[in-house]
């Protein structure tokens, strides 16, 4: 039915731009991971940060930190070589969800250190978070 | 910017393995989690946030979102009423509205209302023409379901949608109920039943001449006779009804449940009020962890067989995994041995530890498991608690003495083929093997009877303990008793009327 569809099509477009899967699986996964004795309570103290955040313009709490970078640069470089090839990167960061299709990374041919590891993935995660705090407004 | 505790690091990184390579590392989630969520049932609490987002789709998900979780309403009441005139539908929606605390809404209320200028048109309609049309009364009903007291305790609606086409405007406008209730009854005797409808004016109640009549003389007295209950006019009302139903009934598959108006108004009402007391079956992940208790020769090995062949959940027996241990020759054999040798029962913090390690396997882990032959008595059964090893289902299965003298004491064992018969449920084929065949000293009638006595002395304490636990007809056939094992597994569990 065309207007069946329609509105099926208008709910799915408003998930993608609000993002609203990614929302409830951090959601879902704070709760499980903490498992706070009231979840309504810390549901509501989660959103409420997120939502002043957003105003403020603040860096959002989110899930991974330095330690994670580290451990995922680790499973990346399996032979300790210090340096992951530029490909691994790439997929590493689409599994991230940082990287879209679109955006062309260089290529400079000498793969990508644990060094540039850890400073790019925070900034690209910063600036991630913050083009998705725009739109969803 | 928070840190994340510091253990999340490698479940971090297990998480991105896992996703860059699902299929060699198996996920290790602690139990745990899974327990907190069904506790909390977390999978309903955002399945409902979601579908809120999605009906209203807010320009600014986050306050929405903060809103409903304050709000707290995914449990109040949504009911819709339906059913031909004269079938006891407005009492049954004024008893429901009573019993539960919520707001009733009919064509004849929601005209009625006051400082409505949506109302004061809908009342002149309904003066001139004897019916208010669609689109008034929908907006009416939209207004009066958006006030801040049908939010917070919920809401019957009765008699409407009265057309398909009102149903699917309500649909639209996202407003759903979970539970439709139908009565039906056949037509004659809803025109006789019609004929004696009476109506107290000040209170709006309905009454009926022979099967509802009021105790007190004075309502007596002020009972009025509505319009329009004659034959004629209330088989044309039938038959509207009947036109329009059908085509409504196909809007709510999943939630609708019809119930005979053609029994005693009391029988109607507690039908209907179990049906919306109960919840439906939800999509949210479920391990089973089930509990089987009974006396012995209740069928509980073979149950838990069946549930471990049927569902994968894995059989955990206690005696049988103590003589595992014993005949593995592990660590515990040696502690275990001189209590089988000397036929005294084993400890309980041997048994715990020998369970431990086997519930704790991933196995057990990630496909759930099904326990029997412990606990025997409350001990035990605060033993297990306090490690964490709650079960979500406890099932109790009832049998009466003679059948479990019945099941065991005809129990007997061929020496030469090992093959195992039962005098009257599996009889040996052949006289030879007949003559041949030997008991089981443990299938004496004196021991039958001790266990038993032991068991029942017991299990008045672990009933008590494991409050939701659901008791069974054991003395059935197999698979009458598997089915409503099944049953009780895959349904929520029923909430204690307090």
């Amino acid at each position: 039915m065309e207007a069946r569809s329609s509105r099926e099509l208008q709910a799915r477009n408003y998930l993608e731009k609000h993002r609203i899967m990614d929302l409830l699986t951090y959601l879902t996964s704070a709760l499980l991971f903490f498992r706070p004795e009231r979840p309504r309570e810390y549901l509501i103290s989660i959103l409420e940060r997120l939502r002043i955040a957003r105003l403020s313009g603040v860096a959002l709490p989110f899930f991974m930190d330095n330690s994670n970078i580290a451990s995922m640069f680790e499973m990346l470089d399996s032979s300790n070589k210090g340096s992951i090839s530029f490909v691994q990167y790439k997929e590493a960061l689409k599994t991230l969800g940082l990287c879209t299709a679109e955006e062309v990374l260089k290529d400079d041919g000498h793969g990508v250190t644990f060094e540039k590891f850890r400073n790019e993935v925070p900034k690209k995660w910063t600036r991630h978070r913050r083009t998705t705090a725009v739109t969803a407004q | 910017m928070t840190r994340g505790p510091s253990d999340s690091g490698p479940q971090g990184a297990a998480a991105l393995r896992g996703s860059m390579d699902a299929t060699t590392a198996p996920h290790r989630i602690p139990p745990q989690m899974p327990q907190y969520g069904e506790a909390n049932h977390i999978f309903e609490l955002m399945q409902n946030m979601l579908e809120q987002l999605l009906i209203h789709q807010p320009k600014d998900p986050i306050p929405f979102m903060i809103d409903h979780l304050q709000r707290d309403n995914d449990y109040v009441p949504k009911i819709v009423i339906l059913g031909p005139p004269a079938s006891g539908k407005t009492t049954i929606a004024m008893w429901l509205a009573k019993h539960l605390s919520t707001n009733l809404l009919s064509v004849e209320s929601l005209i009625a209302k006051e400082y409505s200028p949506l109302a004061a048109d809908a009342r002149m309609h309904y003066q001139k023409f004897k019916m208010v049309p669609d689109m008034l009364l929908i907006r009416l009903m939209q207004e009066r379901l958006k006030e801040e007291d049908c939010v917070r305790r919920g809401w019957i609606l009765d008699g409407i949608p009265e057309t398909r086409e009102q149903a699917l405007t309500i649909q639209t406008l996202g407003i759903s109920p979970r539970h439709v209730i139908v009565l039906s009854a056949p037509d004659t005797i809803l025109i006789e039943r019609n004929l004696g409808k009476r109506i107290d004016p000040q209170t709006g109640e309905i009454y009926h001449t022979t099967f509802d009549w009021p105790p007190e003389s004075e309502i007596q007295n002020r009972l009025m006779v509505p319009a329009g209950i004659f034959e004629g006019e209330t088989a044309r009302k039938l038959l509207e009804y009947h036109r329009n139903i059908v085509r409504i009934l196909p809007s709510y598959p999943k939630i609708l449940k019809v119930i005979s108006a053609d029994q005693p108004c009391v029988d109607v009402f507690y039908q209907a009020l179990t049906y919306v007391q109960t919840s439906h079956r939800s999509n949210a992940p479920f391990t089973p962890r089930v509990l089987l208790c009974g006396p012995v020769g209740s069928g509980k090995s073979l149950q838990a067989a069946l549930l471990a062949q049927k569902y994968g959940l894995i059989n955990v027996c206690c005696g049988q995994l103590l003589k595992e241990a014993v005949a593995d020759k592990s660590k515990y054999s040696d502690l275990i041995q001189p209590f089988f040798e000397k036929e005294i029962a084993v400890p309980d913090n041997i048994i715990m530890k020998v369970l431990k390690q086997r519930l704790d396997q991933q196995d057990c882990v990630e496909r759930g498991w099904v326990l029997h032959g412990f606990p025997r008595d409350l001990d035990q059964a605060h033993l297990m608690d306090n490690l964490g090893y709650k079960p979500n289902r406890v099932f109790f299965l009832n049998v009466p003495f003679d059948s479990v003298i019945e099941r065991l004491s005809l129990r007997r064992t061929d020496p030469i083929t090992g093959e195992r018969y039962h005098l009257m449920y599996k009889p040996p084929p052949t006289i030879e093997v007949q003559t041949r065949l030997l008991q089981n000293p443990k299938d004496s009638e004196e021991q039958i009877k001790l266990k038993m006595d032991l068991f029942y002395r017991n299990s008045a304490e672990l009933e008590q303990f494991y409050g939701d636990a659901i008791t069974l007809n054991g003395d059935q056939d197999p698979y009458t008793v598997f089915e409503y094992i099944e049953s009780g597994i895959i349904n929520r569990l029923p909430k204690k009327v307090p």
